[in-house]
C-alpha cells in the first residue's frame, strides 16, 4: 500500500473527518449479523427496534418482513467473506477499532472475528454505538470499520449488496419466502401463471430486492452529491459480480433420451466466487471525482487518460489511508499486533508486506494443536492433540 | 401406379398447392414462436437439512406449519452432535402456494452437490453415492403424506476442482455433474415430498468429500406447452385419418389391384395417423406412467416406415428388368430398418421401462447397464449407417437410369416420352421434397442445440425451442399429406383420350405383369404395344 504523506493532506482529512463523523452510514444494517438467533427480526414492532436501519429500510422491512431473516443471514456472511479476502492485508476488515493497551486481552477465536472490547475514551467508532456493554462502559462496533470514500468501502458496498442478493436468492430456493420468482403475473392469476409457464428466476427476485432494500438509504440522500453516486454504483457492481458469473447446466431429455428435448438453467456462483471477483475489482477500482456534466452530476475519473469506469467495476472517491498507525478519530485499528507469516518474504502475508515501520518481532509459543483429524461426513471429526512449539510473529507497534 | 395427381396437375395448380403447405407450415411456427410457452422449465430447491434424531418413518417437511427442526449449515454448534444418519434432506416440489398439475406430463429431478474442498476430506476418485430416496404424495394442504416409491439407489460421483489443492484454497467448491435422480412418467398429483438420506457406514458413502448443500431441480414439461401441443395433434390426427381414408378410398376405386408403392404411401399414412394420435388427453385423467413409453414407440413407428417408404419409393422408380413390386425385393433394406428400430425400442424398455417400476432407477449407474446401453446405440448406429448407404446408393442408379432414359427422350414416340417425363418429374419432385425437409430438420435441430431458449424481437419474445418442435411436426404431417394427395391415383384419365400413355404401369415390369394390370382400364392394345417396345430395350 503507497503511503500516504500527512503534510499535503490535511484538507481531505478533514473532510474526511466531517464523512467520518456523519450520523449513519449506509452499511450499518450489517449490525444485524450479531443479534442473537432467538431475536425475531420481522414484524411491525421489532423492526423498529433494529438499530441501524435508515427509516426507509424499517419501512421494507415493515413491508416484505419474512425477507428481513435473510438480510441478518447476509449480514453474517459480508463479514466472513471480506475477513477471509483480506486476511493478509493490512486493512483486514475487522469490526472492531482497537485500543493500544488492549493487547493483552486478545481473544482469538479460531479465524474468525477479532472481537475486542475497545475503551472509549480510546477509540471512537464511526458509527453511533450501536451496541454497547451492559454496564455501557464499551462500546462495541459489529459493522466492517472502513474510512467512507475509500476502496475498502467500495468493496464492503458491493459485497454487502451482492450478499442480499445471493441470501435471498437462497432463501427463495429453500420455499422460505411466500413470493419469490412467481410474482410475475402471466395470463391472469399467479398459480395459472406458474402452470402455464414455470416461473421466472429467483435470482432476479433476490437483485430486485437487494436494490430495494441496500439502495435506499443513498436514494434517501439524493443523487446530486458524491458519496451516495460512489455507493450506488459499488451495489450495482456487486449485483453484477453475480450475474456475470453465473453457469449453465444442461439436461437432454427427448426420445431415448437425445438432445430433442433440452432443458437448461442458470447455477449460482459460490460466495466466495463472488468475493474473489470482487478482490479483483478492488484492486483495480478507479478513483473518480463528482463532475458536473450540464445539468447532471456523474462520476468521472479523476485521472484524465483512464478510461470511464464500467459498471462492473468499483470506484473510489478518496485515497485509502495507510493503515500502519492507530488513528482512533477515524477508527483505524493500525497494524500493531498483527500475526503474520515470518518464514516467507514474499507471501502475500509476509511480515514485510502486512506490518510497516518498526517491523516485527517473534516470539515462541507453545500451543496445542489439533492433528491427525479423521473426517467422516457430516458433522463429526476425530482429532488428536498435539503438543507444538510453535514461534509467532506480530508486528510491533 | 396409374397417374398419379401430380402428374395431372398444371403447374398453376401446384404451385397454389405448394403455397398452402408454405401458409400451413409457417403457421405451425408460429404458433410454437408465439403461442407456446418454452417446452420446459427448471425449477431450483435448495434441499433444507432437517433432524431426524430418533429415525422415524415420519415424513418431514421442509418449511410450513408443520416444518421439521432443521440446521442451516454443517458449521452449526448443534450439528457437531448430529450422526450422518440423523439428518434427513427434505424437499418439498412445488415451491409455496403452487401445485403440480397433470398437465406437466412428467417430472425429472436431477441432484447437484455443492462439495466444499477440504484438505484432509477430499473426494475420492470412481467414487460412488448411495441415496436413500424416498417420495410421497399428497393433494390437500391438510392431508397426510402417502409414500409412494422408497428406494436405495448408487450414483457416480464425477466431480474436479478448478484451482490447485493447496491450504490456501479450502472452502472453494468443486464443479460436479448433475446426477439423474427421479424420472416420473405422470404428475398425477399436486404436492410432493422427497426424503432423502445419506447413509454413513464403514463402507457406504465414503471419500464423497465435505456435502454442503445439495440442491434439486426439477424439471417439467410447461402446461401452457401441452395444451398447444394436444391442440396441435388432435387438429393433425383428424386432418391425417381424413387423408388417409380418401387416399385408400382412390386407391380401392380402381379396378386394379393396389402395388406397392400405393400400399406403402398408405401405410406411412397409417403411420401418421398414429404418430398424431393424441394419448396425453388420457394423462390428464389417469395416472398412466407408460404414456412417455408409448409415445417413444409411436415415433418410432413413423420413423421406420418412413424409410421403408423411401427405399421402396427409390426401388420402385429403378426401372430396371428385375422383379419389383414386392415386399421381398427389398428384404435387406427394410429388414435392416426393423432390426435397427428393434434395437432401439429394446433400449427405450430398458430406460423408460425401468422408470414405471421405480422411478429412482437409472440404468446408467451401474457399469454393466451401461456398456449395454453403448452396445445397443452403436448397434443402431451402425444399421442406420448401412441403411443410408443403400439408400444413397439406389438414388444414385436411379439418377443414373433417368440420365439414360432422358438422353433417349427426343427420339421416343410422344405417348413414351410424356410416361417418362412423368415419371421423372414425380420422382425427382420427391426426392427434392424429402431432402428439404430432412436437410431442415437436421439444420433446425443443430440451430436449437446452439442457441438459447428465446430472443426478443420488438416487443414479442420467440421461443425458439416452442418453435423448432411445433415446426418440425407440422412439416413432416405436411409432408405426408402432400404425398398422400399428390401420388394419389388421378381419375382425370377416364376423360382424357390424349393422357392414353399414362393408363399403363408406370415401373417396368416384366409382360405378364403388365397385361395383368393394364387390362383392366382400356384395353391392352397401347399398352402392349409400349410395354413390348420397352422390352426390346
Amino acid at each position: 500500500m503507497p503511503t500516504v504523506s500527512t503534510v499535503n493532506l490535511t484538507a481531505p482529512l478533514l473532510l474526511l473527518l466531517l464523512w467520518a463523523t456523519h450520523p449513519t452510514m449506509a452499511t450499518n444494517w450489517l449490525s444485524l449479523a450479531r443479534l442473537p438467533r432467538s431475536r425475531p427480526v420481522s414484524g411491525a414492532a421489532p423492526c423498529a427496534r433494529l438499530r441501524g436501519l435508515t427509516p426507509g429500510q424499517v419501512g421494507v422491512c415493515r413491508a416484505r418482513g419474512e425477507v428481513m431473516e435473510s438480510v441478518r443471514k447476509a449480514a453474517e456472511m459480508v463479514i466472513e467473506e471480506c475477513q477471509h479476502q483480506f486476511r493478509n492485508r493490512r486493512w483486514n476488515c475487522s469490526t472492531t477499532p482497537r485500543g493500544i493497551n488492549v493487547f493483552g486481552r486478545v481473544m482469538n477465536q479460531g479465524t474468525s472475528t477479532i472481537d475486542m472490547m475497545s475503551h472509549k475514551k480510546l477509540i471512537k467508532c464511526i458509527d453511533p454505538c450501536l451496541y454497547s456493554t451492559p454496564d455501557k462502559k464499551f462500546c462495541v462496533c459489529h459493522v466492517p470499520v472502513v474510512v467512507p470514500g475509500t476502496r475498502e468501502a467500495a468493496f464492503v458496498h458491493a459485497l454487502s449488496s451482492a450478499a442480499v442478493a445471493v441470501a435471498v436468492t437462497r432463501a427463495c430456493t429453500r420455499g422460505e419466502l411466500e413470493r419469490c420468482g412467481c410474482d410475475r403475473k402471466v395470463r391472469g392469476v399467479s398459480p395459472e401463471g406458474f402452470q402455464w409457464s414455470g416461473c421466472s428466476d429467483n435470482l432476479s427476485y433476490g437483485v430486485a430486492f437487494s436494490q430495494t432494500f441496500v439502495d435506499e438509504p443513498e436514494r434517501a440522500k439524493g443523487l446530486s452529491a458524491g458519496r451516495p453516486l460512489m455507493n450506488l454504483h459499488n451495489n450495482e457492481a456487486g449485483r453484477k459480480a453475480i450475474l456475470h458469473n453465473m453457469q449453465v447446466e444442461c439436461k437432454c431429455h427427448g426420445v431415448s433420451g437425445s438432445c430433442e428435448l433440452r432443458t437448461c438453467w442458470k447455477v449460482m456462483p459460490p460466495f466466495r466466487r463472488v468475493g474473489a471477483v470482487l478482490k479483483e475489482r478492488f484492486d483495480g477500482a478507479t478513483e473518480v471525482r463528482l463532475t458536473r456534466i450540464g445539468s447532471r452530476t456523474a462520476l468521472l475519473p479523476r485521472d484524465p487518460q483512464v478510461k470511464p469506469p464500467a459498471a462492473r467495476d468499483l470506484v473510489y472517491l478518496a485515497p485509502s489511508p495507510d493503515f500502519c498507525h492507530l488513528d482512533p478519530d477515524n477508527g483505524i485499528p493500525g497494524t500493531a499486533g498483527r500475526r503474520c507469516n515470518g518464514t516467507s518474504r514474499l507471501a502475500p502475508d509476509g511480515c514485510e508486506l502486512v506490518c510497516c515501520g518498526p517491523g516485527f518481532r517473534a516470539g515462541r509459543a507453545e500451543v496445542v494443536q489439533r492433528c491427525s483429524c479423521k473426517f467422516s461426513w457430516c458433522c463429526s471429526v476425530r482429532c488428536q492433540q498435539c503438543k507444538n512449539t510453535v514461534t509467532i510473529h506480530t508486528c510491533r507497534v | 401406379m396409374a397417374g398419379a395427381i401430380i402428374e395431372n396437375m398444371s403447374t398453376k395448380r401446384l404451385i397454389l398447392f405448394g403455397f398452402f403447405i408454405l401458409v400451413c407450415q409457417v403457421f405451425s411456427i408460429l404458433v410454437g414462436a408465439l403461442i407456446a410457452p418454452s417446452p420446459t422449465s427448471a425449477i431450483r430447491y435448495l434441499a433444507t437439512k432437517c433432524i431426524n434424531r430418533y429415525r422415524t418413518h415420519a415424513w418431514l417437511m421442509p418449511w410450513g406449519l408443520t416444518r421439521c427442526q432443521q440446521i442451516r449449515s454443517f458449521d452449526e454448534p448443534m450439528a457437531k452432535t448430529l450422526d450422518a444418519n440423523d439428518i434427513v434432506f427434505a424437499v418439498h416440489l412445488p415451491l409455496p402456494n403452487h401445485e403440480m398439475s397433470p398437465w406437466f406430463q412428467y417430472m425429472l429431478a436431477v441432484l447437484q452437490f455443492d462439495i466444499a474442498f477440504k484438505m484432509i476430506n477430499q473426494i475420492e476418485d470412481d467414487v460412488t453415492i448411495t441415496i436413500d430416496a424416498r417420495l410421497a404424495y399428497r393433494d390437500n394442504v391438510l392431508s397426510e403424506w402417502t409414500t409412494q416409491f422408497d428406494s436405495v439407489e448408487q450414483r457416480p460421483l464425477r466431480c474436479t476442482l478448478g484451482v490447485p489443492k493447496t491450504y490456501e484454497n479450502e472452502g472453494r467448491f468443486y464443479q460436479c455433474d448433475p446426477v439423474p435422480f427421479l424420472e416420473l412418467g405422470s404428475v398425477a398429483h399436486k404436492y410432493f415430498l422427497i426424503n432423502m438420506r445419506l447413509p454413513v457406514n464403514d463402507t457406504v458413502n465414503i471419500g464423497i468429500g465435505e456435502i454442503k448443500d445439495i440442491h434439486v431441480v426439477g424439471i417439467h414439461q410447461n402446461g401452457g406447452f401441452t395444451k398447444v401441443w394436444m391442440s396441435m395433434k388432435t387438429v393433425f390426427s383428424s386432418w391425417m385419418l381424413v387423408a388417409t381414408a380418401w387416399y385408400w378410398h382412390r386407391v380401392s376405386l380402381m379396378t386394379r389391384p393396389p402395388v406397392l408403392l400405393e400400399k406403402v404411401i398408405l401405410a406411412l399414412g397409417v403411420s401418421m395417423t398414429f404418430l398424431n394420435v393424441p394419448v396425453q388427453w388420457l394423462s390428464l385423467g389417469f395416472e398412466w406412467t407408460w404414456i412417455l413409453l408409448f409415445e417413444d414407440a409411436q415415433q418410432g413407428v413413423f420413423y421406420s416406415v418412413l424409410f421403408c417408404f423411401w427405399i421402396i419409393f427409390c426401388g420402385e422408380h429403378l426401372m430396371d428388368q428385375s422383379q419389383r413390386n414386392r415386399l421381398s425385393a427389398y428384404w435387406w433394406q427394410v429388414g435392416l430398418v426393423l432390426f435397427g428400430s428393434c434395437i432401439l425400442l429394446i433400449f427405450d424398455l430398458i430406460e423408460r421401462g425401468g422408470h414405471l417400476h421405480n422411478p429412482f432407477y437409472n440404468v446408467w449407474a451401474s457399469e454393466f447397464g451401461t456398456k449395454v446401453l453403448i452396445t445397443f446405440i452403436i448397434v443402431a448406429g451402425i444399421s442406420s449407417c448401412l441403411y443410408f448407404f443403400s439408400l444413397c446408393c439406389m438414388v444414385f442408379c436411379v439418377f443414373r437410369t433417368i440420365g439414360g432414359k432422358m438422353q433417349q427422350l427426343p427420339t421416343m414416340p410422344a405417348a413414351r416420352r410424356l410416361r417418362y417425363k412423368g415419371i421423372i418429374f414425380r420422382f425427382k419432385f420427391l426426392m427434392l421434397v424429402s431432402l428439404a425437409c430432412a436437410a431442415m430438420t437436421v439444420i433446425f435441430f443443430i440451430l436449437n442445440q446452439v442457441s438459447e431458449g428465446h430472443c426478443y424481437w420488438g416487443d414479442y419474445t420467440l421461443q425458439v425451442h416452442s418453435a423448432f418442435l411445433t415446426g418440425i411436426y407440422g412439416m413432416w404431417n405436411l409432408y405426408v399429406f402432400a404425398i398422400i394427395f399428390l401420388y394419389a391415383p388421378s381419375h382425370k384419365h377416364s376423360r382424357n383420350k390424349s393422357a392414353d400413355s399414362q393408363h399403363t404401369d408406370l415401373t417396368e415390369k416384366p409382360e405378364c405383369q403388365e397385361t395383368q394390370l393394364t387390362c383392366g382400364e382400356h384395353g391392352p392394345t397401347e399398352a402392349y404395344r409400349i410395354t413390348g417396345k420397352v422390352a426390346e430395350e
